[in-house]
């Protein structure tokens, strides 16, 4: 099969800056890419994100119309959801660079920080 | 028997003393690396000398020969005697039963911790590849959110995610000190040890040299990764970017004594470094190797000492052979 990653993306991008239902000839018009996909290679595309559950799709006489199932700020949300809560016994999964910090810890730091580029400076 | 009894009073001391000991004068922050190598070197040593005190009891020591043949003859022999009273055969049992519970239990749950990061690893790159802009500049995702965040994804399809926040956040020179953090992380697989150790912290919660071994590799990956970083950025540009990207969120968890892992990162980058000298590393390592080859040691001497007894000689086992 194959490999859609980078087309899927596009598509997803064009129906969520929609914001409303479309059919695969309007996603095909506002998909910006060279060479342009034909298509029947936008609308296997669309089918296959229904059926991972991007999209929902309903017939509206003879044509498939879709429509994103979450928004795109719903998927950023689950992310970060994920990213800054993963607890200590999943840290195999993803490292983050910080955790977070009380605001007094931050505040004494900061001084303590500020304490040192000036000593540096100085020197 | 006797091997058993030594392995396991060894592994009970281990248990015991091992998380005091390298807890001991916060040696670790001068020496990630090192302490990450001596925690993982005392969990293994525990696990090995439990799983070897029950091979002990299934298998009676034997008589040392250089000779295969009657090596396996002598073990045959010495079997046969030890599961022919009703002791030796409930000592085998229970060393059998120790030894592939204590196996199959890491193994199961290192597996699981590995498994599952794979999977939500997966999910996750599926939803980012949708919603977040490769930066070849940065050579990270960019996703684009109020959430000052940066964190990577371990593994072949390794990656590291930005958002919009945190590159408000941070100026081009604590983006880099940030990034070559994330970097290390994802060139040295530190998501390999933290699986391994999270595996065994999970399998046998109840002891206290597991879960602090993971707390600790979990504290000591960061400072590593900060060392590495902070050959490529200065270790006052990486204080400044923890603080800022830590500074605008609250913990998730409550803190422990000691305060917060970011805490004491920067405040460690602010204060020059000093890393372990020679000789207390070459004598860490010397410990290292000690608690590597203790569990294999003590196996071997009651093995060496019946090597001396002749109880069972490689001529009285052919004899033995014979007669059947």
């Amino acid at each position: 099969m194959p490999h859609f990653g980078d087309l899927e993306a596009a598509i997803m991008d064009a129906v969520w800056s929609t914001g409303e239902p479309v059919c695969v000839r309007d996603v095909l018009e506002r998909l910006d890419r060279e060479p342009e996909p034909a298509y029947t290679t936008v609308q296997t595309v669309m089918d296959i994100l229904y059926r991972k559950g991007w999209m929902t799709r309903v017939k509206r006489g003879r044509v498939n119309v879709y429509e994103a199932a979450a928004s795109r700020e719903d998927y950023v949300a689950g992310l970060m959801n994920e990213a800054l809560a993963v607890a200590d016994d999943r840290a195999a999964m993803l490292v983050k660079f910080v955790e977070g910090m009380e605001p007094g810890e931050s505040a004494a730091l900061r001084e303590l920080l500020n304490a040192a580029k000036t000593q540096g400076s100085a020197r | 028997m006797s091997a058993a009894l030594i392995l396991l009073a060894y592994a009970a001391l281990l248990a015991f003393a091992a998380p005091r000991l390298l807890a001991r004068g916060g040696w670790t922050a001068r020496a990630p690396r090192l302490g990450i190598i001596a925690w993982q070197a005392a969990a293994v040593s525990l696990l090995v000398s439990a799983v070897l005190a029950g091979l002990a009891l299934v298998v009676p020591t034997v008589q040392v020969s250089a000779d295969l043949a009657n090596l396996f003859r002598a073990c045959v022999m010495a079997l046969r005697d030890q599961y022919a009273t009703p002791g030796g055969a409930a000592a085998a049992a229970v060393g059998a039963v120790l030894a592939l519970a204590v196996l199959a239990r890491a193994a199961w749950c290192v597996a699981a911790s590995l498994a599952g990061a794979l999977r939500s690893r997966a999910r996750h790159h599926g939803v980012l590849t949708m919603v977040g802009t490769p930066s070849v500049h940065l050579g990270a995702v960019v996703v684009d959110s109020d959430e000052p965040a940066v964190y990577c994804l371990p593994g072949r399809r390794r990656r590291i995610v930005v958002t919009t926040a945190a590159l408000r956040l941070l100026d081009d020179q604590q983006l880099a000190a940030a990034l070559a953090h994330e970097r290390a992380h994802l060139d040295q697989r530190h998501d390999l040890v933290l699986a391994w150790s999270g595996g065994l912290a999970r399998a046998f919660p109840r002891i206290r040299l597991f879960t602090r071994a993971h707390a600790e590799t979990l504290r000591l990956v960061e400072l590593l990764a900060d060392d590495v970083a902070a050959r490529s950025a200065d270790r006052i540009t990486l204080a400044e970017a923890l603080l800022n990207l830590a500074g605008a969120r609250t913990p998730a968890a409550a803190l422990g004594a000691g305060g917060s892992t970011a805490a004491e990162r920067v405040r460690r980058l602010i204060v020059p470094h000093h890393p372990l000298g020679r000789l207390r590393t070459a004598l860490t390592f010397t410990g290292v190797a000690a608690l590597l080859a203790l569990p294999i040691i003590g196996l071997a001497t009651p093995i060496a000492t019946a090597a001396h007894l002749h109880y069972c000689p490689p001529s009285a086992v052919s004899a033995a052979a014979a007669t059947r």
